[in-house]
């Protein structure tokens, strides 16, 4: 199983290692000009190679070994992500008001769970097809799975990571033939929980960054304060940009967080309407080879680990572009692939390298 | 409709072809997003590119904290005791600035300081830090203000702001009540009761300040601005008014809280200024009228950062003026504790008050001596006049025939050894040992001797005098132990008002009413009758029940053979008065604890005087004089009668 076969390296899905690399790498670029201090390469851009270099390795172990042979440690290892979930809430101090790091910050269990989530998922849709469930209550023993490591997440106070986790977990219902009628139930009960949850358990500064995205001006100051110079350094961007390193809105440190949540600003702010372009096509282009892999893939078990994959990049965009565009609240979601930070970028790179592990071997058996 | 899959190397064998579609669906999803995407940021970055891009341009949108003035906090009258006053203060932005030697130059002329300090202080940073503007002055006085902001047009990058400032209308006037406020400390910002904070803001770190922090504190607001280059606003884009933090009113009497401070300077007792404490309540209903810890500090010291030196020299020097005495402060209750010695007494019928003992001055246990505070002894003395003169001889006995549990029991009544839960940081609960305590805590079983000392208060007791005060309050009511408070009410920016605590019980004393009647007619002989001990704290047309009391430093063998003047500073004695009045309806507790004072009825009975003064001119200002009436015992004490206050404090006063 470890034998480098002639097929696999033909059959290696080059296209998905360019745009991985290209992204990647604009990100790094990106990243320099964020955190940009005259004459040096900064902290953060050497600590982001680093973990581009343990993600790079992690994605080459990913692809040695058969994809199939996850699933059976499917199991396992979402108990594993469960253990380091709650170990976090036994050991990790809080910081900012959430308790979400192990090992002095070095290590986001609730990273490794988007994973950990997708492929135990995976198999349980594979061995249920999707195509199958019609009925609600045949996605109660697929929530089973998820709600414990969620839970978990959600008692971390880390309310943007839970939500994420949802949304990626959620990918799957548009696999289901679950009919209209019942999701507008469903969305009933969804508008009442949210309700309840408004209420009863958001920290008054959760409603406020919330309320926020309706109207950004509410409170200039603090997220408000983020949503406007976001606008301002995008808007300043013109259609070619300012130029890299010439933002003045990014070289004067007017973005808040601008080298994680951020980031996109800056990108925006150099490189303009058209360099923004570029990079959302890509990660478009990205998501939808992704899509191919899961149609090309052989069996079932494949499919539905490229769906979840295609997920765990899909919504964190979603979320991040959409607050930095304004259309979303100021949730702390990175850019997956751009924003500063090693467990994103090491996880996100170990996913990618388990869809390139599909695709090479939709031939052989 | 899932395929047979047996073949190998087929495409796409694997999936159900059902899934196709949804697999488009979901493709269809995906590009919509990004269409959604790109008409933003089209929108953003050509339409309106312009219009921001020249914002950006000009450098130009600054955010200005407005930061919330923070509430008042006021005495049950309505005074101010903490306001907000605006605090001045200059600004350099290295980035901004021209001519740099000529600015500092300027600029320490009109500040009157050493232009190189500036300079340095400034320093020459390079990449991002040019853009952060350093504050060269934070609180100036008016007229250098007015001399900066007049030369300003001729020195960019510099410039001045306004922000709110604590001022604290008294100076020290009830700085261990009210605390203090401070920037937010790294350790607090990751607390989850600080999520709302960031770093730079101002949170109130001990007393009233911190435990009310949330009526006080009122939402920052801000100010998106455009400002040209020399850092002057060109356009208020938009602003959100910062909402004033809520009032605070407090069950102080400023007035009483005045004297009561003013009773440790030198003129009034004589000599040095003393250190100690004074806790004044209304009986009624716990209301916390004065409280004072001397020697105290002058909370606006640390409305702009307080250098270490000063921090220093609060905290770790020998008086540590920063500790609350008044409820942190642990002492033994020496002759005050008798009062619980003999309620239990009273009340286990080891004694009637007829029972007479002989006091020859000393107390022989054993082959050890106890000697009486009066070397000549009291001859025969009953109950009353053994708490009226403070013999020791009696208690010895009586604390032998009761046994350390069962005084222990009685203390616990009165509440002592635990903390009074008062809405101030940082109590101490005291101590009042028993048998199995000093077997938990030693290892060792407990002495006879010791219940000796324990009686008059000595060894191993301890009380706060906000307890002892407390406990005295239980006898003046008649019985109820009340959780002191302080709070009287809040009120909102908006006019909203909440109430403070109602009056919270703690429990009923184990000690019936005519034994409590009896002990307070022995108080009232304290003060009032030939050979009582606390003669000081008597005042024209006020009938006042007290106890006296000296606490021993060290060993009485050390000092006694030395002269009150010859005993250094810290071996002498702690000077204890606790007091309430009128005897026949008691409204005002009050315990005064001088710290190496001498003894208790000279050293801390003049500050119950002045206190108890101030409070019965203020409260009947034209009310005929009292009947005093020494000799007689009095009626029994009937607490919840309606006061006989003037017409502003009878609005505050809630029973």
């Amino acid at each position: 199983m470890f034998g480098i076969d002639r097929r696999l390296l033909q059959n290696f899905d080059w296209m998905m290692l360019l745009l991985v690399v290209v992204i990647v790498g604009m990100g790094i670029v990106n990243l320099a000009s964020a955190t940009h201090v005259e004459g040096e390469l900064t902290g953060e851009v050497r600590r982001q190679l680093v973990s581009l270099g343990i993600g790079g390795v992690g994605m080459l172990l990913v692809l040695a070994v058969d994809y199939r042979h996850y699933e059976r440690f499917a199991i396992p290892a979402l108990l594993v992500c469960i253990a380091l979930l709650a170990a976090t809430l036994v050991f990790a101090p809080v910081t900012r008001g959430s308790q979400s790091w192990l090992f002095g910050g070095r290590l986001q269990p609730s990273e490794l769970a988007k994973l950990g989530l997708v492929i135990a998922l995976a198999r349980y849709f594979h061995r249920n097809p999707p195509g199958e469930i019609r009925r609600l209550r045949d996605l109660i023993r697929p929530g089973l799975i998820v709600v414990v490591p969620v839970g978990l997440i959600v008692m971390q106070r880390d309310m943007g990571v839970a939500l994420l986790t949802l949304l990626i977990t959620s990918t799957y219902l548009a696999l289901t033939r679950i009919s209209w009628r019942s999701w507008i139930g469903v969305a009933f009960v969804g508008v009442a929980t949210l309700i309840t949850l408004w209420m009863y358990v958001l920290q008054p500064y959760q409603q406020r960054r919330i309320l926020d995205v309706i109207d950004p001006g509410r409170d200039p100051l603090s997220s408000g304060y983020q949503a406007i110079q976001s606008r301002i350094a995008i808007g300043s961007g013109g259609l070619l940009g300012t130029g890299y390193r010439a933002g003045t809105q990014t070289q004067l440190r007017f973005l808040p967080t601008q080298h994680t949540d951020f980031v996109f600003s800056v990108l925006a702010e150099e490189w303009g309407f058209v360099g923004s372009c570029v990079v959302l096509s890509l990660y478009l282009v990205l998501m939808l080879w992704g899509l191919r892999i899961a149609r090309n893939s052989k069996d079932g078990f494949g499919a539905m680990l490229a769906v979840g994959l295609v997920g765990t990049i899909f919504w964190p965009l979603v979320l991040n572009i959409g607050m930095v565009l304004g259309l979303a609240p100021v949730i702390g979601v990175p850019l997956p692939l751009f924003s500063y930070g090693g467990s994103a970028l090491v996880t996100s790179l170990v996913g990618l390298g388990l869809l390139m592990n599909v695709s090479m071997r939709r031939y052989v058996f | 409709m899932p395929i047979e899959e047996a073949g190998v190397g087929r495409l796409a064998a694997g999936v159900d072809p059902s899934i196709v579609n949804r697999l488009i669906f979901i493709a269809v999803v995906i590009v919509l997003t990004f269409i959604v995407f790109g008409v933003r940021l089209f929108q953003l970055q050509v339409i309106e590119g312009e219009d921001l891009g020249n914002r950006a341009r000009r450098n130009s949108v600054r955010t200005v904290h407005l930061e919330a003035p923070r509430g008042n906090i006021v005495d049950r009258f309505g005074r101010e005791l903490a306001t907000t006053r605006p605090a001045f203060g200059v600004q350099v932005m290295p980035a901004e600035m021209r001519e740099r030697e000529l600015t500092f130059a300027a600029l320490a002329s009109l500040l009157d300081q050493d232009p190189g300090e500036l300079s340095e202080r400034v320093g020459n940073p390079r990449g991002r830090r040019r853009f952060q503007s350093v504050r060269i002055a934070k609180d100036l006085p008016y007229d250098s203000r007015t001399r900066v902001e007049s030369h300003l047009y001729a020195l960019p990058g510099v410039f001045t702001d306004v922000s709110p400032r604590r001022y604290y209308v008294g100076g020290s006037l009830a700085a261990h009540v009210l605390g203090y406020t401070g920037e937010i400390q790294t350790s607090q910002l990751e607390k989850r009761a600080f999520a709302d904070y960031r770093s730079g803001d101002v949170v109130g770190q001990a007393g009233v300040e911190s435990r009310y922090e949330s009526v006080l504190r009122g939402r920052a607001g801000g100010r998106n601005v455009v400002v040209d280059v020399a850092g002057r606003v060109d356009e208020v884009l938009d602003e959100v008014e910062a909402t004033p933090g809520g009032t605070v009113m407090l069950t102080i009497d400023r007035d009483l809280q005045r004297v009561a401070e003013e009773a440790f300077l030198p003129d009034v007792i004589g000599g040095e200024e003393k250190r100690g404490a004074v806790v004044a309540l209304d009986p009624r209903n716990g209301d916390v009228l004065a409280l004072v810890s001397r020697p105290s500090f002058d909370p606006n010291s640390f409305a702009g950062g307080i250098d270490s030196k000063t921090w220093k020299e609060l905290t770790e020097s020998e008086g540590r003026p920063i500790q609350n005495r008044a409820i942190a402060g642990q002492y033994p209750p020496a002759s005050t504790y008798k009062v619980f010695v003999a309620a239990a007494g009273l009340e286990e019928g080891a004694i009637v008050p007829e029972d007479r003992v002989f006091c020859p001055g000393t107390f022989k246990l054993g082959r050890r001596t106890y000697r009486c505070w009066k070397r000549g002894g009291h001859g025969w003395v009953n109950l009353h006049e053994a708490l009226a003169r403070s013999c020791d001889v009696f208690f010895y006995q009586l604390g032998l025939k009761l046994g350390i549990d069962r005084i222990a029991f009685f203390s616990n009544g009165f509440h002592l050894g635990r903390k009074t839960g008062i809405a101030l940081g940082s109590e101490s609960p005291g101590l009042v040992p028993t048998q199995a305590w000093k077997e938990r805590r030693f290892g060792e079983v407990w002495l006879k001797g010791e219940t000796v000392s324990a009686s008059i208060g000595q060894g191993f007791n301890l009380t706060t005098p906000l307890q002892l005060a407390v406990a005295y309050a239980a006898i003046a009511n008649g019985g109820t132990v009340l959780r002191p408070r302080i709070l009287l009410r809040q009120s909102g920016p908006d006019g909203t008002v909440e109430q403070g605590p109602e009056r919270e019980s703690l429990g009923k004393v184990p000690v019936s009413p005519e034994h409590l009647a009896t002990i307070t007619r022995a108080l009232e002989a304290v003060v009032h009758e030939q050979g009582g001990t606390g003669g000081r704290a008597r005042i024209p047309g006020v009938r006042v029940a007290g106890k006296t009391g000296t606490a021993q430093v060290v060993h009485l063998k050390e000092t006694e053979d030395l002269e009150e003047d010859e005993i250094p500073f810290k071996f002498r004695d702690h000077a204890w008065f606790a007091a309430f009045a009128p005897v026949e309806a008691p409204e005002i507790v009050v315990v005064a604890l001088a710290e190496h004072g001498g003894h208790g009825g000279s050293a801390a009975g003049p500050i119950v005087n002045a206190v108890l003064s101030r409070y019965f001119k203020s409260s009947m200002p034209e009310a005929p004089p009292r009947q005093t009436k020494p000799r007689n015992p009095p009626d029994l004490p009937t607490p919840l009668d309606p006061p006989e206050a003037p017409e502003e404090a009878a609005q505050v006063v809630r029973n």
